[in-house]
């Protein structure tokens, strides 16, 4: 394969980078006050929170199957532990870093319950996770009617704390994701168990013909991925240093549109930890350019939903083009072989 | 069989139909001819060019040359849409109905009866139950077609085609594969009354039982070549299969061997291996070193008795002794860990992982050896994957290609790849070369001879002849689930061993055969 040939499948395999880096331009021309370090950060941290529930809920996608019930946990998860915490048994789980690990576990539970209905009872994935989330959206009205602050410092570090870095204040929850996401894109490319995993949402039945564990797999990605979510309510509820039953509403909409702009799927084993990222950046950094163009925050929604539209179609020209590049190399080659035949 | 219906005027002709792939003539002056008020068998070997002539037919495949004429009009090539104009329908072995509706729906599925846009319920069950009455078939016209049997289906199907669509010329292409035996008369008795009411049928089947006892005449295809066209009365057994094999049959059969024992350590050992349904008793032995074939026609068990040993779908009762130890897998990785590897035979539902490029799906089955504390080592994984590459001679540009861009062949290679880059002692072949070129074929073979049978056992099973004998130590054959014979190599009898996959013992055919007389 001639250089030209893979540099120009590297460019399209990583498409996202690419309308990031001509929006970012776009931006830096056209938005005032957009280019400040501050507002770089700012674009970082605000995306931060939903770049874990994109990274959640590609993981999934990566499996074939999907998650509803993401933005739920964020809320449960950090809501039922600090409600442990606070009212029922403070003397009991009154230790910050106590919670912090049990709201991650309870993510996981839940996560669990997810992938075990639907890799090994057989349900299926949209109807599940849905159920999941309207029930686990109704017990954190029931438990928290309430916001519940302050917090214990040490619980909402992570999603507060800023520390010294390179002359600026940079937020811990930013050195955090990108260790996460760093983490991520080594488990998947480079590990067996990222392989399998992969591979099981590549082609499920070829996969366990191959010796692979899938149920094990697709229970693992809903752990996995209720982990993601509940550390995404831990920065949530540490950014507002309390809880409350709004966090994280509606946003898994938001997560799938990150996980596809990232070039993850739909229909499994396609995606890159890194692409995810840069589809959660793209979104954050439209909706603050927009902020910063003073557009009202009740038509960001609807900016968002084209921006999402438009990467769906960016998506599917990528893919044209990819196979137009190889059937013309392919042509070429043909044509070499006949010219040298005579 | 009386003479006035073989005077049916000729619904449909073909002549010199020829059609060329890259690199492969798949047919070449190909003449057919079907009579309206006939069935019109057509049978030949794996390859023969069957599948392709029917395709043209029914307008899938578009000829290089020739011509075809239906009802006195003629085409250079069909399309689908003209194929079902002209009044030609097709029935394969997957009986596609549609679930959800009722029978009576399904039969006039596109061709309701109906009234300024309404479909006229009443009208369209009374035709559907005297349909069904008139042909025998004993279900009623209200029941959900997703309650069907698979072998009800297939005949609610042919008469969609034949009587509901009035199709006037009726392709059955091996649509008697899924039927019972009860349903199978069944279907002999619909097909001739069909053919009485003057419907041109093309009977497409690979046993030859069937053809003598269902077709007024026949067409043997042979290596893409229109052998003969001859009247049924004119055949039997032994004859019919003389022709599709090509070569007279010598007067000393070799003696089978059902034992099969072979000198060297016996790697693998089945005893009354069974699965209920899908094959029965089954008794082997595999060496190390040899390699066996596992000869039958499709539905005769190969496929799930691979399956089995593999621990993909496990058998219900039987011993299995593996490197000298009993044992009984449960799931395929178990398998694996001990040394079996299978190849399926339906390389893109089972086989390929769609996305991976060539490198991700040849070490997928290693990753544990080339990892340590779960993580991969990236420079073993581009040794290993580079040189099964190299050995299976796969032609693409790099081992990081997207695994979806390759053609057939390289994509069976790939699948060999992986399985090889395993080492296992022991390698289930399920129809290594099917769908793939000739070239491919050809190296693949090859690679079975040279790089495989070495040091490891081989089961491998084809439903054609040609590639078995060609590579095959011993050939076992299956026939409804048991395995029936067992030849032992070099040199095989093709037309010997095609009769025992037919299940027609001398005895039997000769009795037949008297009986025809």
């Amino acid at each position: 394969m001639s250089f030209s040939l893979k540099f120009k499948l590297a460019l399209l395999d990583n498409v996202i980078w690419l309308m990031l880096f001509c929006f970012f331009i776009l931006c830096l021309i056209g938005v005032p006050e957009f280019a400040s370090a501050t507002n770089i950060v700012n674009i970082f941290y605000h995306s931060s929170i939903m770049s874990m529930l994109v990274l959640a809920e590609g993981f999934v996608l990566l499996s074939g199957k999907l998650d509803l019930s993401i933005d739920g946990i964020l809320a449960f998860a950090p809501g039922a532990v600090i409600l442990l915490a606070t009212k029922w048994a403070p003397d009991v789980f009154g230790n910050p870093w106590l919670c912090l690990v049990l709201t991650i576990i309870l993510g996981g539970l839940v996560g669990f319950f997810n992938g075990f209905c639907v890799a090994k009872l057989d349900m299926n994935p949209f109807m599940q996770t849905l159920s999941m989330s309207i029930i686990l959206r109704g017990l954190v009205l029931f438990l928290i009617p309430l916001s519940i602050f302050p917090l214990n410092p040490a619980y909402s570090y992570i999603g507060k704390a800023r520390v010294s870095l390179l002359g600026h204040n940079i937020p811990v929850t930013i050195i955090a994701v990108l260790l996460i996401y760093s983490a991520f894109g080594f488990i998947l490319r480079r590990t067996v168990f990222g392989r399998n995993y992969m591979a099981t949402g590549g082609n499920e039945r070829a996969s366990y013909v191959a010796g692979i564990n899938t149920t094990r797999m697709i229970l693992y990605g809903y752990i996995i991925a209720g982990m993601l979510a509940a550390f995404a309510g831990i920065l949530t509820a540490g950014r507002q240093d309390s809880v409350s039953n709004t966090m994280g509403n509606g946003t898994v909409m938001l997560a799938f549109a990150g996980a596809l702009l990232g070039g993850t799927s739909m229909s499994g084993g396609k995606g890159s930890a890194f692409g995810m990222l840069g589809g959660s950046l793209l979104l954050g950094m439209f909706s603050n350019s927009l902020n910063l163009l003073g557009v009202t925050v009740t038509l960001v929604h609807a900016a968002q939903g084209t921006l999402i539209f438009v990467a769906i179609l960016v998506d599917r020209l990528r893919i044209r083009a990819r196979v137009r590049l190889l059937r013309n190399e392919q042509l070429k080659k043909l044509k070499e072989s006949e010219a040298m035949l005579g | 069989m009386s003479s006035e219906r073989l005077a049916g005027f000729p619904a449909l002709k073909l002549k010199n139909i020829t059609k060329v792939y890259p690199g492969v003539i798949a047919l070449e002056e190909v003449n057919v001819e079907v009579l309206s008020g006939e069935v019109h068998g057509l049978i030949g070997k794996n390859g023969a060019g069957k599948s392709t002539l029917v395709g043209i037919i029914a307008g899938l495949i578009q000829p290089t040359s020739g011509l075809i004429e239906i009802n006195g009009r003629r085409f250079s090539s069909l399309t689908r849409a003209q194929g079902m104009q002209e009044g030609i329908a097709i029935v394969t072995q997957e009986p596609e109905v549609i679930l959800d509706i009722s029978v009576a729906e399904n039969l006039f599925l596109g061709e309701q009866p109906a009234s300024f846009g309404l479909v006229d319920q009443r009208e369209m069950y009374r035709k559907t139950e005297k349909i069904l009455t008139d042909y025998g078939l004993n279900i009623s016209p209200g029941y959900r077609a997703g309650d069907l049997s698979l072998s009800e289906r297939q005949l609610l199907l042919i008469l969609k085609a034949c009587v509901a669509d009035d199709a006037g010329i009726v392709i059955l292409d091996e649509a008697s594969a899924p039927l019972t035996q009860k349903d199978a008369r069944l279907l002999q008795s619909m097909v001739k009354s069909l053919r009485d009411a003057g419907k041109a049928i093309v009977y497409i089947s690979h046993h030859i039982d069937e053809l003598l006892g269902i077709c007024d005449r026949l067409t043997v295809l042979r290596d893409g070549r229109s052998v003969i066209t001859c009247d049924i009365s004119s055949l039997n057994h032994q004859s019919l299969s003389e022709l599709i094999v090509g070569e007279p049959l010598s007067g000393q059969n070799p003696k089978p061997d059902i034992a099969g024992e072979v000198a060297g350590e016996a790697l693998l050992s089945l005893s009354e291996f069974t699965k209920w349904g899908a094959f029965e008793s089954v008794n082997l032995t595999v060496s190390r070193g040899e390699v066996v074939g596992l000869a039958g026609l499709r539905g005769s068990g190969r496929t799930e008795l691979m399956k089995a040993i593999a621990g993909i779908d496990p058998p219900d009762a039987g011993r299995m002794t593996f490197k000298g130890r009993k044992c009984s897998f449960g799931t395929p990785d178990v398998a694996l860990r001990e040394g079996i590897a299978y190849l399926p035979e339906e390389r893109e539902m089972e086989g390929l992982i769609k996305g991976f490029s060539i490198k991700d799906n040849l070490i997928l089955n290693c990753l544990h050896i080339l990892s340590s504390y779960g993580v991969i080592r990236k420079n073993d994984c581009d040794l290993l994957s580079e040189k099964v590459f190299r050995d299976v001679e796969c032609k693409a540009f790099s081992t990081e290609q997207d695994v979806d861009e390759l053609s057939g062949g390289n994509k069976q290679k790939v699948l060999i790849g992986r399985i090889m880059a395993l080492k296992p002692d022991l390698y289930l072949m399920d129809e290594p070369t099917r769908g793939v070129d000739i070239g491919a074929k050809k190296s693949i073979q090859s690679l079975i001879m040279k790089n495989i049978r070495g040091s490891a056992g081989v089961l491998v099973s084809s439903p054609g002849l040609d590639d078995l004998i060609e590579i095959c130590d011993r050939i076992l054959v299956m026939y409804k689930g048991r395995i029936v014979a067992c030849y032992k190599g070099p040199c095989f009898e093709e037309h010997a061993l095609f009769m025992e996959i037919q299940g027609i013992t001398d005895t039997e055919a000769a009795e037949a055969d008297a009986a025809a007389r």
